[in-house]
């Protein structure tokens, strides 16, 4: 897709898939960070690492159980707060208690019937070497995270603010609000093998922790938070692939410099201090 | 003075509301009828079921048993449509200083039930939120994120945000806690001017010097109950309150 500006097909790959999956989950950071379910990434991670453990025992595809296990845990994140009267972040908890303890079982069982087990693999992608059929599904994850937030932002904005307030109102929360896990979930589960887990966690939190510094609204929120990201994520790509160093740690340790620059220039903590 | 209002809007036949994991319900056989344009005060000790009985008319809260209809809808099985149609103001709010929401912002969600799904907010909407942020005298603050607003401010913006549904029925869960005398008396004459134009108030509050200069309807709650139900003057509601054995102070 970015043939045009980019020669080298290595160096073009992983700045698109750089780009849409930071674009993606930069996006619906903002809503991560704002309904407090940070811990998404890791319950997420679990799950595919769970269904990965499944698909190498039943001798099936180890990627598409990865997948299927954390769509299952997508599905179940918000009935399961609901019905047990437990934050999302409770939830969460006990989603990645399971999938850890489903992990470990099948992992223990196979080393006892001497076959050895790699999934591991799946929770660390490597974004230098991607198929493009990978790069277009990381496109279509994006672009799903922004039609979705386009289409529902009234009722994401409200259930955002305060889900008692937005009932009362007269949005349908309890339907968005599965929504929003779901897709959130989603993403997180089908970017995961490809991207890996380091990358990930670091685009679902900082750059709407490097937003929300700057900004005012939510709405500048979501547009300020992929802009960093992507800015951010093609940088560390390009500067670990000229000067041959791991792209996703650099990158990761280049959203921290970012995000420590924010908090210090932040017009918000400027404010507080004069107060005080 | 007898009130003149119009037909019920009002209506709650044997309502019994529960808690999920509550030993018995939180309201028990209550029944109400309230006329369109009636100021209804609620009162009872800390505990009575006020606030349960304000979210079960709009239909936030289960209702096991009996039945409730509002602006022409069940609760049971229509309360999105309701609750578009009234407005309820929850007790005790207060927003963190890095909320990124600004007051326009806040004031137009009032609407968001009203626009619909998949629609943007139009000229009806913003003239809308430019009227109930007048009406409370904040159109200042519209550009001004809401967490850095006083406890009464931020009161200002979600009772703005009510109004902005121009709705049928106000619902108002300690409306004036957190403000002034003055924000008081200038609430209290919007309040009296809505149910003048025919909006229901139904009003749950400590603050009884600040009813309107009008007869209101006094209806006490002890335990999940209705124990009393009358018409009385504004200065006299305190003491209808104290009759009933449940202290004014804890209303």
């Amino acid at each position: 897709m970015l043939e045009f500006l980019i020669q080298n097909n290595i160096v073009c790959h992983a700045v698109e898939a750089m780009l849409f999956a930071s674009i993606a989950c930069a996006i619906l950071g903002v809503i991560i960070t704002q309904i407090h379910i940070s811990s998404i990434g890791f319950t997420m991670a679990h799950a595919a690492f769970a269904g990965a453990a499944v698909g190498m025992f039943l001798s099936v595809n180890a990627m598409v159980t990865a997948i299927i296990a954390g769509v299952c845990v997508a599905f179940l994140i918000g009935p399961l707060s609901d019905k047990a009267r437990v934050s999302p972040d409770t939830a969460l908890g006990l989603l990645f208690g399971i999938s850890m303890a489903v992990a470990i079982f099948f992992i223990a069982y196979m080393q006892t019937l001497g076959r050895g087990f790699s999934a591991m693999g799946l929770l660390f992608g490597d974004v230098i070497s991607l198929y493009r059929e990978e790069i277009y599904l990381l496109a279509l994850i994006s672009v799903v995270a922004v039609v979705f937030v386009v289409v529902l932002y009234k009722e994401i904005t409200g259930i955002i603010f305060n889900k008692k307030i937005a009932e009362s109102v007269g949005i349908q929360v309890k339907p968005v609000y599965y929504a929003m896990l779901f897709v959130i979930a989603l993403t997180v589960a089908l970017c995961l093998p490809i991207i890996g887990g380091l990358l990930l966690y670091v685009w679902l939190v900082t750059p709407a922790a490097i937003a929300l510094q700057f900004c005012y609204r939510l709405s500048a929120m979501f547009v300020a938070a992929p802009l960093v990201a992507a800015a951010i994520s093609v940088s560390g790509a390009l500067a670990g692939l000229e000067y041959s160093l791991p792209v996703a740690p650099l990158t990761a340790v280049m959203f921290s410099v970012v995000f420590i620059i924010a908090v210090l220039l932040s017009p918000k903590r400027r404010v507080t201090f004069r107060k005080s | 003075m007898p009130m003149n209002h119009g037909g019920p809007i009002i209506e709650i036949m044997g309502v019994y509301t529960a808690y999920e994991g509550a030993d018995r319900p939180t309201l028990q056989d209550v029944s109400l009828t309230v006329r369109r344009g009636e100021y209804v005060v609620i009162g009872g000790p800390n505990g009575a079921g006020k606030t349960t009985l304000l979210e079960t008319i709009n239909g936030m809260l289960p209702i096991t048993h009996g039945d409730a209809v509002v602006c022409g809808h069940n609760v049971r099985g229509d309360g999105c449509r309701v609750r578009c149609r009234v407005g309820y103001l929850l007790q005790n709010f207060s927003f963190d200083p890095l909320t990124p929401f600004t007051v326009g912002e806040v004031v137009m969600m009032g609407r968001f039930g009203k626009i619909g799904l998949f629609r943007k907010p139009g000229l009806e909407d913003h003239e809308a939120v430019a009227r109930a942020l007048s009406l409370l005298g904040i159109r200042d603050l519209a550009s001004r994120p809401i967490g850095q607003l006083s406890g009464g401010q931020q009161q200002k913006v979600l009772l703005a945000q009510n109004l902005a549904r121009n709705p049928e029925i106000l619902l108002l869960d300690e409306p004036f806690s957190n403000l002034d005398m003055f924000a008081r008396e200038s609430i209290n004459a919007l309040l009296s001017r809505l149910v003048s134009e025919g909006v229901t108030v139904v009003i749950v509050s400590h603050a009884f010097d600040d009813l309107p200069d009008r007869p209101v309807r006094v209806v006490v709650m002890q335990e999940g109950r209705i124990v009393l139900d009358r018409e009385c003057a504004p200065g006299l509601v305190e003491q209808v309150i104290r009759s009933t054995g449940g202290s004014a102070a804890n209303a």
